[in-house]
């Protein structure tokens, strides 16, 4: 085991040493050399992570801890820096740097046209992934939330690379600032979770998660289990970093940052942190139903809502980023019945296509000058024949086509769904069902749009070139990933492997059979999803192949609904109805009556007090002997007055 | 014995009334004179309480020294004293309210106070054998026992002394001064030369033109530098300058 | 009786005499250096005695050695000899380099050696008589200058007023006391006989006639005219030694006769020291002559120092003691510093003669911003740790009205003070460079400075011979 440790510590930090030397040492290294450092360093993690996660199946030991250093030691608060190594984080790890470096590598021909030095953002994507990497290895609360606020500040630091835009700058503002009103719910949780169980360390919660089943929290005269309050407050955490309905807004802004930084966010890193919280704490949650019927409602809403947004919009990487959210929200579905296996296992086939895409979109921005509007592409099939290629298997994947990646996992989760029954299990069914369709239909869009068809602005079309080898290289390798990805892992993850590959990692409640049902859902019901996924590229092909006047026609006759679809549901106005402006009006009037008049005036005053005194015991000081003879006796007059009355 | 009371009571009557004849009377010459007349009765109250040293001090040193001092700069000095006087009107009522409060303030604590009806003499613990003068009493305390306070009030006279020196003595080069010794060691050569004119050239002519020449005796460096030549008593540049500016 | 009890003082009074005799018959050259030398190595050996001089008390019930005396006595031969060294070049060029300036300052150092020792009324006034004496005369000492002639008038003319007061106060204390020596005092107030209204009267008296050594407000009016007037080498050790020996005065009056008393006399204290806290920070705000602002600062250390005292314990006066080594020390380079501002011969005072110094004379500039902050009581500065303890002492001795107003005063102090760093470094430079500093001025600047910085490690000898001190004056 102690190899397992070393090269999972290697894996973990790896990435950090490539940060601290690209950032602090990057001008005197200079660019080239960053760029290796930083890549090589990737490798060696990715390399670390697939061996140990290797080794550590082989040797199928329970989960272990890595110690690395003490951090709070507090009373009885204790924290450490301890590496835990189980296969729920091994296949976080391996899948985290795994893309990552797929992404490092991508960055350098992705990067190479910028003017400016770009080490800094070799040094970000580092620290990012090393962050990361800490949350998903950590073996307490604290630990997860540094992490949790490492990925947010690195994301905040990617999302504003460009920061002479104001647009890159407002989104990392906005990004970091929705990811804080999670993570103070968050925060509370993990408060309320060391009241009750006076540790932060996970071994010690989950080993008496059942003393403390019964305990309750009274507020405002009514009784609230502690489970679910927990539960519920670690989810709007989850959803803050999963950008989850009500906490989405950030994401579709966050393409304002460079396309590998919109890969790592949407692939690997950040947003999957949500659904890697749930899985972790399984062994809470499942005591918590009614927090987690919450997850499966979120789950389910932003699963169809975001797939709705995604059917209008014009730009290219925010129909992707739009079903991303999306694809979330099947996660959430499936963690919120239960099915953690089913969350994780989508979780990595998404990692592997939605990199994908996200990349390849990337590549035809790159050859196309940075033009991101689908309407002005068009015919590029021919241009970009290896770009187009893996797009179509990235969307084969996406849109759940057999027997690419993204069918395996998805058609399980519906599955899962179904079989969980009941009112929710309808309603996820069902939302979860049309968005397949949906799905199908925006990928198709997408692809038809951007290389089909014939070119709506020539002169772009013809200054387009495909990318060099070095962007290339990790499309196909993602390609490979999402085409075989679901069928390779699908018997490790959820089918007649996954108590041998979780060993215990993942926690299912004993009247929680999602899996074991799973092969029995009804034949016709397992095939629906398949056969919308299908009718949605079908339509797509109408639509924007034989007749392309109908979307147009569509968008003008219905067009409060269009509006309402190409505004994401209104949410951004909404929120600043909501809360902007009368947080800015407060803001406001802090500002003035608050800081201007009361806590800037009170030292006014006594500035101008002390001036005022000050003069005046200077005016006194006229230089005559008598008034200064004077006023001693005055004094000695007072002195004495003073003396006798108070003796 | 009530002779020695009549005496008490008018050494003392008089006393308060010249003090207060002081501070209020117009013309200053008046005011010394009447701080005079309140030394001679006041010693005359030492006389009665048996300190005749005391007494004697009193009429020799500040009548017979300091009130004539007094005197003379009273009238020497060009001090206009009705301005003064505007000056002490224009205080008179502050001062007034403090004299009153603070005189109240005493008065009533004071007033508390009882003499102890059979004092112990204070004396007493001296050792000197009765029947001794007080003048040779006082003599051997402060020779004695108060030899350290007598050496530094001795100091603090010494003090005053040279500050008196310092701020007021000047010396003037113009004063002349014989310096007999200078005087004999000095040699004609020292001072004089031979000086030949040829016709009609004035005294202040080109020397060398002329040197070797019949002429006649002038010192060095021309007339004028004779009177310059301070005596040795000048002690530092600096005082020729300051005095030139500042002298009397 | 032991004579030799008061070596110290009669080996320096010798050597004043033989200095005088020294510098009038030497008519060949100006003796005033070498009588300022020669005061230098008497102040050397007369500390030296001092350290050496046996405990007890003599003459009489007039005098006493203890380690309070000593500490004091020390203090103000540092602080005497620190500013004779600081006469030497300024008086040369300010052209009042007469030998009687080294003389006087020599008398008026022994004053305040009689005065540490003082163990009777008597003693405690003639020793204050000689060292004010002198120092009257020292401030109308460039008596062609109308200033020093008005600040030497009018310190003669208001000290004669306080001296007044004293001596009233002694008088009332001795007529309902019987006695004038601190022991037989102690002995009358701890009889247990009810307490004399004349004798709390008399030291309310006594009070106020030191206060107005100490410039303590409202007997503060005379400082800043005198601080200004004066020539600024006088201004140097009037700063220094004669308050250092005011204190031992006032503390030695206070802590043994009227001990017992301490319940009377602590408010008058506290109230005074509030009062010159305010007036001290509040009144140099509006300064723009640089020696009046130090004598508005120096008002405002009396007031903290004052704090000691008010707190009655040995703690309190342990921080007093402190407090007046560590402001011996900063008064000492400050004005070494201040010395140093002359351009084209001329010497400078105002505080707008300072722009820009840091770019012309950094040297002199960081040196003078440590003084500055050091008097602020900004960490790890000397002036902190007298602050320090004063502050503490006070709270200890539940003071807090009083450590307040010493908290808030010093926030206003240091904006004064800041205000002088802040014309030196941000300022541009109006004229030239500052003339060549004099050596004398560099030495005490320097020493003084490193001192000032590296406190920290005396801290502990000198808090320990402060304890000693405040000790024997309780014991």
């Amino acid at each position: 085991m102690i190899t397992v440790a070393s090269l999972f510590s290697v894996a973990v930090f790896a990435p950090l040493l490539g940060a601290l030397v690209t950032g602090l040492l990057g001008r005197v290294i200079g660019d080239p050399i960053s760029r290796i450092v930083s890549v090589g360093l990737m490798v060696v993690s990715a390399g670390c992570a697939v061996a140990a996660l290797w080794f550590g199946l082989a040797a199928s030991a329970q989960a272990v801890a890595v110690p690395v250093s003490t951090w709070v030691q507090a009373g009885g608060f204790h924290a450490a820096w301890t590496l835990r190594f189980d296969t729920l984080s091994a296949s976080m790890v391996t899948m985290v740097s795994c893309v990552s470096m797929l992404i490092h590598l991508y960055s350098v021909g992705y990067m190479s046209h910028e003017k400016n030095p770009v080490h800094r953002f070799f040094a970000y994507l580092s620290l990012f992934t090393f962050a990361m990497l800490m949350l998903v290895t950590s073996d307490n609360l604290i630990q997860l939330f540094f992490g949790w606020e490492g990925v947010g500040l690195a994301s905040y630091l990617l999302i504003g690379y460009w920061y002479d835009r104001p647009s890159a700058v407002a989104a990392a503002i906005k990004a970091f600032i929705v990811n804080r009103i999670a993570d103070l719910f968050f925060m509370v949780g993990i408060a309320l979770l060391f009241l009750l169980f006076g540790t932060v360390s996970y071994d010690n919660i989950f080993a008496t998660v059942p003393e403390h089943v019964g305990a309750s929290y009274r507020l405002f005269g009514t009784s609230f289990p502690a489970f679910e309050v927990i539960g519920v407050l670690l989810f709007i955490g989850a959803m803050g970093k999963s950008a989850q309905l009500f906490f989405h807004t950030w994401l579709p802004d966050a393409m304002e940052g460079p396309t590998p930084v919109s890969a790592l966010i949407h692939a690997a890193t950040m947003v999957t942190a949500g659904v890697f919280l749930l899985a972790r704490m399984s062994p809470l949650m499942e005591f918590a139903p009614v927090a987690k019927g919450l997850v499966v409602v979120i789950g389910a809403s932003t699963c169809f809502f975001a797939a709705t947004v995604g059917l209008v919009q014009p730009d290219i990487k925010r129909t992707i980023a739009y079903s991303t959210c999306s694809q979330l929200g099947y996660m959430f579905v499936a963690a919120g019945f239960g099915f953690y296996q089913g969350a994780m296992f989508h979780l990595t086939t998404h990692a592997f296509f939605k990199a994908l895409l996200f990349l390849s979109a990337g590549s035809v921005i790159h050859a196309l000058h940075d033009e991101q509007d689908m309407f002005r592409m068009g015919g590029l099939a021919r241009k970009l024949p290896v770009t187009c290629a893996v797009m179509w298997i990235g969307s084969l994947a996406l849109g759940a086509i057999p027997p690419f990646a993204g069918w395996w996992s998805k058609d399980a989760i519906i599955d899962g769904a179904w079989m969980a029954g009941g009112g929710l299990g309808g309603f996820a069914w069902t939302l979860c069902t049309a968005v397949a369709f949906l799905t199908a239909l925006y990928s198709w869009r997408l692809l038809f749009l951007v290389f089909h068809g014939r070119p709506r602005v020539p002169e772009l079309h013809d200054h387009a070139h495909e990318s060099g080898p070095v962007i290339l290289l990790p499309l196909l390798v993602l390609a490979v990933g999402a085409a075989f990805g679901g069928w390779l892992l699908r018997p490790w993850y959820i089918g007649e492997h996954q108590a041998a590959f979780w060993n215990g990692s993942i926690f299912n409640a004993p009247d929680n059979h999602v899996l074991a049902t799973l092969e029995h859902t009804q034949g016709l019901i397992a095939l629906v999803p398949t056969i919308l996924s299908f009718l949605g590229v079908a339509v797509a092909f109408v639509c924007y192949m034989l007749k392309p006047e109908i979307p147009a026609q569509l968008a003008r006759s219905m067009r409060p609904l269009y509006l309402f679809l190409l505004n994401k549901w209104y949410f951004d106005e909404l929120y600043d109805r909501l809360f902007v402006r009368p947080y800015r009006a407060l803001a406001r009037l802090l500002w003035h009556v608050g800081d201007e008049t009361v806590i800037d005036g009170v030292p006014r005053g006594l500035a101008r007090l002390t001036v005022g005194g000050s003069s005046g015991i200077v005016r006194i000081q006229t230089g005559s002997i008598a008034v200064y003879a004077f006023t001693m006796l005055i004094g000695l007059v007072v002195l004495l007055s003073t003396f006798l009355l108070v003796r | 014995m009530i002779l020695t009371q009549i005496a008490f009571y008018l050494f003392a009557t008089v006393l308060v009334l010249s003090a207060a004849m002081v501070v209020s009377a117009r013309n200053p010459v008046h005011a010394v004179l009447f701080l005079i007349l309140g030394f001679f009765n006041a010693a005359g109250l030492f006389l009665i309480a048996g300190a005749e040293f005391l007494a004697m001090i009193l009429v020799i040193v500040y009548v017979g020294a300091v009130a004539v001092l007094f005197l003379f700069v009273v009238m020497m000095l060009d001090v206009n004293f009705t301005q003064l006087r505007e000056g002490v009107q224009r205080y008179a009522p502050v001062g007034a309210a403090i004299g009153v409060v603070l005189l109240a303030e005493l008065v009533f604590t004071v007033a508390r106070w009882q003499v102890v009806p059979h004092p112990a003499p204070i004396a007493a613990g001296n050792g000197l054998p009765p029947g001794i003068t007080n003048t040779e009493a006082l003599g051997r305390l402060i020779y004695t026992d108060y030899v350290f306070l007598f050496q530094a009030c001795g100091l603090v006279l010494m003090v005053a002394m040279i500050g008196a020196i310092v701020l007021t003595l000047r010396e003037r080069p113009s004063a002349k001064r014989q310096d007999v010794s200078k005087q004999h060691a000095r040699m004609p050569a020292d001072t004089m030369e031979m000086m030949s004119l040829s016709l009609g050239a004035g005294t202040t002519g080109n020397h060398a033109l002329a040197a070797g020449r019949d002429g006649f005796l002038r010192p060095h460096d021309g007339y004028g530098a004779v009177a310059d030549e301070g005596g040795p008593g000048v002690r530092a540049p600096e005082d020729h300058e300051a005095d030139h500016h500042h002298g009397a | 009786m032991n004579w030799t009890l008061a070596l110290p003082e009669i080996v320096l009074s010798c050597s004043g005499l033989f200095i005088l005799l020294f510098g009038v018959l030497q008519k060949r050259s100006e003796p005033s250096f070498a009588c300022t030398m020669l005061t230098l190595v008497a102040f050397l050996v007369t500390g030296i005695l001092v350290v050496v001089a046996p405990d007890g008390a003599g003459y009489h019930g007039q005098f006493v050695n203890d380690g309070f005396s000593r500490f004091m006595k020390i203090l103000s031969l540092g602080a005497a000899g620190l500013a004779a060294i600081l006469s030497l070049d300024y008086n040369r060029q300010e052209k009042t380099a007469r030998f009687e300036f080294p003389v006087l300052l020599l008398f008026s150092t022994l004053g305040t050696l009689v005065m540490a020792s003082s163990a009777n009324l008597m003693t405690l006034y003639v020793g204050l008589e000689l060292q004010s004496l002198a120092i009257y005369i020292l401030c109308a000492f460039a008596r062609d200058e109308l200033t020093s002639a008005e600040a030497g008038l009018k310190y003669f003319v208001l000290g004669s007023l306080a001296s007044g007061l004293l001596l009233y106060g002694i008088s009332l204390v001795y007529g309902f006391a019987g006695t004038m020596e601190y022991a037989g005092l102690r002995q009358v107030l701890t009889g247990g006989a009810p307490l004399a209204a004349g004798l709390v009267i008399g030291l309310v008296f006594v009070i106020v006639g030191l206060a107005f050594k100490l410039s303590m407000a409202p007997f503060h009016m005379w400082t800043p005219d005198v601080y200004q007037g004066s020539p600024t080498s006088v201004t140097a050790f009037l700063a220094g030694a004669p308050k250092a020996a005011a204190f031992a005065l006032l503390l030695r009056v206070l802590a043994q006769p009227f001990g017992h008393l301490a319940g009377q006399w602590q408010l008058l204290i506290e109230i005074v020291a509030i009062a010159t806290m305010f007036l001290g920070s509040l009144a140099a705000i509006g300064q723009r002559d640089i020696k009046r602002l130090m004598a508005y600062s120096s008002i405002g250390h009396m007031g903290y120092a004052a704090m000691g005292i008010a707190s009655a314990t040995d703690a309190g006066i342990r921080g007093t003691l402190v407090y007046l080594a560590t402001y011996l020390i900063m008064n000492a380079g400050t004005f070494g510093c201040i010395l140093a501002m002359r351009r084209r011969g001329r010497a400078l005072t105002r505080i707008e003669d300072l722009a820009g110094l840091g770019r012309t004379d950094p040297t002199l500039a960081v040196l003078m911003a440590v003084f500055m902050f050091s008097m602020a009581g900004v960490p790890p500065l000397a002036g902190f740790f007298g602050k320090l303890m004063v502050f503490a002492a006070a709270v200890q001795a539940g003071l807090w009205v009083l450590a307040a107003v010493g908290v808030v005063t010093s926030v206003i102090g240091l904006f004064y003070y800041w205000r002088i760093v802040k014309v030196m470094f941000l300022d541009a430079p109006v004229a030239g460079a500052f003339d060549h500093r004099a050596p004398s001025l560099s030495f005490v600047s320097a020493v003084t400075g490193v001192a000032t910085v590296l406190f920290l490690l005396v801290l502990g000898p000198v808090t320990g011979a402060a304890q000693a001190a405040a000790a024997a004056l309780f014991g």
